[in-house]
């Protein structure tokens, strides 16, 4: 996090392109790992599409849920991705063949969120059961490695990280389980969590909660670091995530408008308030993980937005 | 797959023509069993197939709760033996004890259970038919005499009574008599009459003057039964079968009646004229029913109807045809069988509505108050007896009361048995009684009376300080004043007044229930009740609010900071710093959490907490836990010591000799124990020479192999025993333990610090190292001479290098090399090897002589260096 003394890069407010070919709410939308050139989005229409960011066409449909789709997670290699929601198991996807590879089954509610771990060895999913599985993808046993029933309202967003696994729930609980530890830390945010994001070198994380704040928490201790407020978010997950080089915050609040603070002191990025860019409700926001001047915004008003720098003629 | 499906997996990009969009899941039918039979006997059979039968074909092996295989003694005919044929015996002697033998005799239980069930015939919850066994009483005497009767009676079973009957025979009815009190004969004949339908004359009800029959009574005659025929043919309203072609109009009964009776038969026409010759000298008059008909009367049943009230059915019969000539006013013949009208159809009164005077308003309140107020001066309550509101009446009063003469089997009473004065007697005690009774309770009922309590029962309620009341206090203070007053002192006090508003009933109520509350709280009697004491503190109930409950504006707020102060003591601590943004080790919980084992692997993390396992499972493992191996060098050393099996651990142990550790935990007191098994991977030197060796090598590996073993033997894990394809990166890092992929991927050599690097040696290794270099220079020369095919251009880890004719020859050096440290391990085994280091150091020296090897320059060193 060496950043210039002048501060964060403004944040990415030009529209380059606008995906529009849900039918209703994006829920959720995820940049290909890799050079991030793809978007996935997943929508309440039980599709899940693929898009090219930079032409902003439609590469792909993906067709199999029988319900609303909740959550995305790509894969390492870009093979193959993961999608769960409201049909109860997680599929996942050959991103070529456009076929389901596995169906796990066996939450017994709406699965609001999966990831895959670091080499796609393990997938965990979190649900609206309260419980988390990882289920096991080498093997071709269909049944769970281990299932985490410590939460006691629904997961709503989980991180799999390098050794340890961090959920967040309704209960307001984030619980991070620690594989090398043997050990599960549980913080209580409050109030209900529905995103966290971790730092790249997972010392910290961004915690957003249903009381419009978003906290930066200390994982080591569980104390708090900072605490960015200003937008309105108290019913929708809405995610936040960190802004280029982890120097600022980004999240999309339920007035279509996206804010930005910075990271060290919290303070909210001009302009301020932000202007509206989407109708409904922003449900994800995502910036890219290389690139400088690139992130996007998916809504409930069906459309996803790619913004980028405004180009220095 | 259709065309149409092909096209559209092809845009989804799926091959249509691959074998997973063919494969097919359907499976349709049971797949036909195999066409040859083969023995296997645990083949699958469909479960139809699944049957088993003994020889006679009969079904055995009736599952598991009838006995299974074993059942009855294996399938043999009841014994263990099997069927036996008994000796012959002679029934000569004892003929009169042979018994004729019956079927049964040679039956199976299988055929007796059958025979057992078939004769279960009749249905047990059969009732009794009446109608069947008057039937059989009266019509059957001609064909059955009393004989035949009396046996069907005792062969039929005994039809079981309903429960009526039963009740009915028990009070004296019989079948065939009618129900209710019996009769004189005069009754009965009445009665007779009544149902023959004639209408009754004085001069038919003539009693014989018989004393006999005046004697007695009589069972009156059974009700005639209602039958309705079922209407089941499709004959019009009034038609009767056989009827002829003018009875049906109606007109021509009486002319048919009146004219000659013809004689029945042939050769008559309807229109001939009746002769003399033709009239019917047997017709004795009797053939009223009889009509000529042109058909079969099948439709006639009379004969099969039971019908006990035969001649009223009869003379309905010929109402219907008197009637028949009945006209409608328009002339219309009315139908046979109905009879016209003499009264006109009643309509349906309507009353006007009452005139309302002007300015009325309905006012149920007023005509409540005047019923109430005259209610006890017009309707006075209907005497009642005393002992009949106690008692109630019984079913004997009741039935006299309604003057019906008492049932022959009455109960008799116990006063029917005595004597009249006794039962005299009785009268007079019983009579006193009530009489104190009604003394006190019979009363006008507007009169104010008050219940009397028996003084020392007031006394010992008041003083027992038993509470009925202790809802209501107000009720409890005059419950006090109605006992204080019943106390029986001198001058009692007046009982509680009437409150304002409280109807003399209601007030006579209250009173009635004080005195009864007086006497149902009796309290306990002196002994037991200096057991108790009373509750000092009176509970009183919780206050009630009659009507709908409101809760007022104050209510609510003060329930709501009730609510309030209640969740704020229920906050926890935990709570109450997040909400105060305290995070950290207040709102931080922390648990043991076991990941799965297989959770552990996925993440390439080490479980956490290892189950316990043996130590000498795994002997890498087992030595990563060795104290004496960390004494000197970096983490990753620890591991070089044990990092080959085989030698490495045997060496330990003879080395060390004394001190126990977890790698020789198991091997008992003897310290070569085990050294067989441990060496015995390593087959002999001349095993090899005799494969591989060639002239010129021999010399070398002999000079060689003399003095650098400990140090190669570091680096280098014995090789597999077999000669498998090795890779080539193996034969450079050799790595067969993964814990010494670190050791070898570390030479790094600008990564580590020369100067603060402390290498231990040990005196010989001067010596060695010096060996080591010749060998080596020898060692590149000949690799020079000899290695055909080389991609040696990596100094990147692993780095592809394949010299093919160099493996065996490395392979063998190593194995006599092992060998040899096998044979003076004891000596040379004593210390810890130099670290790898030095050896990168030393090594380094020598490769940089300008041999013109350019690949050995900058890379990093391979293990062949070091030979």
């Amino acid at each position: 996090m060496t950043q210039p003394a002048r501060g964060p890069e403004p944040l990415p407010r030009h529209l380059h392109t606008t995906l529009a070919a849900h039918k209703g709410p994006v829920n959720v939308a995820r940049y290909a790992k890799g050079a991030a050139k793809y978007i996935l989005t997943g929508g309440q229409d039980r599709t899940v599409k693929l898009w090219n960011a930079n032409l902003g066409t439609q590469v792909k449909t993906f067709a199999a849920h029988g319900y609303e789709v909740l959550s995305i997670s790509v894969s390492h290699d870009n093979a193959q991705f993961a999608s769960s929601g409201g049909d109860r198991s997680v599929f996942v996807w050959d991103v070529a063949t456009a076929v389901t590879t596995r169906r796990l089954a066996g939450h017994l509610g709406k699965i609001h969120v999966v990831e895959f771990n670091d080499d796609a060895s393990v997938l965990a999913s979190g649900s609206f059961d309260s419980s988390v599985r990882l289920w096991d993808l080498r093997a071709q046993n269909r049944q769970a490695i281990q299932v985490l029933e410590e939460a006691r309202d629904a997961v709503q967003t989980l991180h799999v990280g390098s050794t340890y696994i961090t959920t967040g729930s309704l209960d307001g609980h984030v619980r991070t389980y620690d594989l090398r530890k043997g050990e599960l830390r549980a913080d209580y945010m409050g109030y209900p969590v529905t995103a966290v994001v971790p730092t790249q070198d997972s010392q910290t994380l961004l915690v957003t909660t249903l009381d419009s704040h978003i906290r930066l928490m200390d994982m080591a201790n569980g104390k708090l670091l900072n605490d960015f407020a200003g937008h309105t978010n108290a019913e929708y997950r809405c995610r936040a995530c960190f802004g280029h080089g982890e120097a600022s915050v980004v999240c999309g609040d339920e007035k279509g408008t996206v804010w930005a603070w910075d990271l060290l002191d919290a303070k909210a990025l001009q302009p301020n308030p932000p202007p509206q860019v989407h109708n409904k409700v922003i449900t994800w926001t995502e910036h890219h993980p290389t690139e400088k001047g690139e992130m996007f915004t998916a809504s409930a008003d069906g459309t996803v937005k790619v913004w980028r720098q405004a180009e220095v003629p | 797959m259709s065309s149409r499906l092909k096209k559209k997996l092809g845009n989804l990009g799926v091959d249509p023509s691959s074998a997973r969009a063919n494969e097919s899941f359907c499976l349709i039918g049971t797949p036909l069993p195999p066409l040859e039979k083969s023995k296997d006997t645990g083949e699958f059979v469909p479960l139809w197939k699944q049957d088993v039968r003994d020889e006679k074909g009969r079904r055995r092996l009736h599952g598991a709760f009838t006995g299974g295989f074993s059942a009855g003694y294996f399938n043999t005919v009841g014994s263990k033996e099997g069927w036996t044929p008994s000796t012959f015996v002679s029934s000569r002697s004892d003929r009169a004890q042979k018994k004729a033998l019956r079927p049964e005799d040679f039956m199976d239980e299988e055929d007796l259970q059958e025979l057992k069930d078939s004769r279960n015939v009749v249905d047990t919850t059969d009732e009794m038919d009446l109608a069947r066994e008057a039937a059989m009483g009266h019509g059957d005497d001609e064909e059955q005499d009393s004989v035949a009767r009396a046996l069907e009676a005792s062969m039929l079973p005994a039809a079981k009574d309903s429960a009526g009957a039963r009740i009915l025979k028990k009070m004296g009815w019989r079948i065939g008599q009618g129900i209710g009190p019996r009769v004189t004969l005069r009754q009965r004949k009445l009665q007779d009459l009544q149902a023959s339908g004639r209408r009754v004359t004085e001069a038919d009800i003539i009693i014989p003057d018989d004393e006999e029959a005046t004697k007695h009574t009589y069972a009156p005659r059974d009700t005639p039964i209602l039958v309705v025929d079922r209407k089941d043919n499709s004959h019009g309203l009034g038609y009767r079968p056989g009827m002829g072609l003018n009875e049906s109009v109606g007109s021509s009964r009486s002319a048919a009646a009146s004219g000659p009776k013809l004689s029945a038969g042939f050769g008559l026409g309807a229109l001939n004229d009746a002769d003399e010759d033709d009239l019917d000298v047997y017709d004795g008059g009797v053939t009223q029913n009889r009509n000529r008909t042109a058909y079969d009367i099948i439709d006639r049943e009379e004969d099969d109807k039971i019908s006990i009230g035969g001649k009223a059915r009869s003379r309905t019969q010929s109402n219907i045809v008197s009637t028949s000539t009945q006209i409608f006013h328009d002339g219309k013949p009315v139908l046979a069988g109905f009879v016209l009208s003499d009264k006109p159809v009643a309509e349906d009164r309507w009353f006007p509505l009452a005139d309302i005077p002007k300015g009325w308003s309905p006012d149920p309140k007023r005509v409540w108050g005047k019923e109430n107020s005259q209610q006890p001066e017009t309707q006075p309550p209907p005497p009642k007896s005393e002992k009949w509101s106690r008692t109630g009446i019984s079913a004997d009063e009741r039935g006299s009361l309604l003057g019906e003469t008492p049932l022959p089997h009455a109960p008799r009473s116990v006063f029917d048995y005595m004597s009249h004065k006794d039962r005299e007697r009785l009268q007079n005690i019983a009579a006193r009684g009530p009489e104190d009774a009604t003394a006190s309770t019979s009363r006008s009922p507007a009169a104010i009376s008050t219940p009397r309590t028996e003084p020392h029962i007031a006394l010992a309620a008041l003083r027992g300080g038993f509470v009925p009341f202790a809802t209501n206090p107000e009720k409890q203070a005059r419950y006090t004043a109605y006992l204080e007053s019943q106390a029986g002192s001198d001058s009692p006090p007046p009982p509680p007044k009437p409150l304002p508003g409280q109807n003399i009933d209601e007030y006579n109520k209250e009173l009635e229930d004080y005195a009864k509350a007086a006497l149902i709280f009796k309290p306990l009697s002196g002994a037991m009740a200096g057991r108790f004491t009373s509750a000092s503190i009176v509970e009183h109930g919780p206050q009630l609010n009659e009507g709908l409950y409101t809760p007022t504006a104050e209510d609510i707020a003060k329930k709501e900071a009730e609510l309030q102060k209640a969740e704020e003591e229920k906050v926890t601590p935990k709570v109450h710093a997040a909400r105060m943004g305290m995070y950290g080790p207040m709102t931080r919980e922390t648990q043991p959490w076991q990941p799965a084992r297989l959770l552990c692997k996925r993440f390439k993390v080490k479980d956490p907490n290892p189950p316990a396992e043996m130590p000498a499972d795994g002997p890498s493992q087992a030595a990563a836990f060795e104290p004496a191996s960390a004494t000197t060098g970096s983490n990753w050393e620890q591991f070089t010591a044990p990092s080959s099996s085989g030698d490495g651990l045997g060496a330990s142990t003879t080395g060390s000799g004394g001190p126990r550790d977890l790698a020789n935990i198991g091997l008992g007191e003897d310290e070569a124990q085990g050294r067989d098994t441990l060496t015995y991977q390593r087959p002999a030197m001349n095993v090899f020479k005799a494969i591989f060796a060639s002239d010129d090598e021999d010399s070398e590996d002999e000079g060689k192999a003399d003095g650098d073993d400990d140090k190669d033997n570091d680096v280098e894990p014995p090789p597999p025993p077999s000669l498998s394809v090795v890779p080539s990166a193996s034969t450079t890092l050799a790595p067969s333990d993964p814990s010494t992929a670190p050791e070898v991927a570390m030479p790094d050599a600008a990564v580590v610090d020369v100067g603060t690097f402390k290498p231990t040696f040990i005196p010989r290794e001067g010596k060695a190292k010096k060996d080591s270099d010749r060998a080596k220079e020898k060692k590149e020369k000949k690799k020079k001479e000899k290695a055909l095919v080389s991609f040696q251009e990596g100094e990147e880890d692993g780095a592809l290098q394949i010299s093919v004719k160099d493996r065996p020859k490395k392979k063998r050096r190593k194995e006599k090399k092992e060998k040899e440290v096998v044979d003076d391990e004891e000596s040379m085994w004593v210390e810890k090897p130099p670290p790898e280091v030095v050896k990168h150091l030393a090594i380094s020296d020598v490769t940089d002589l300008p041999q013109g090897e350019a690949q050995g320059v900058k890379g990093r060193k391979r293990a062949i260096d070091f030979m």
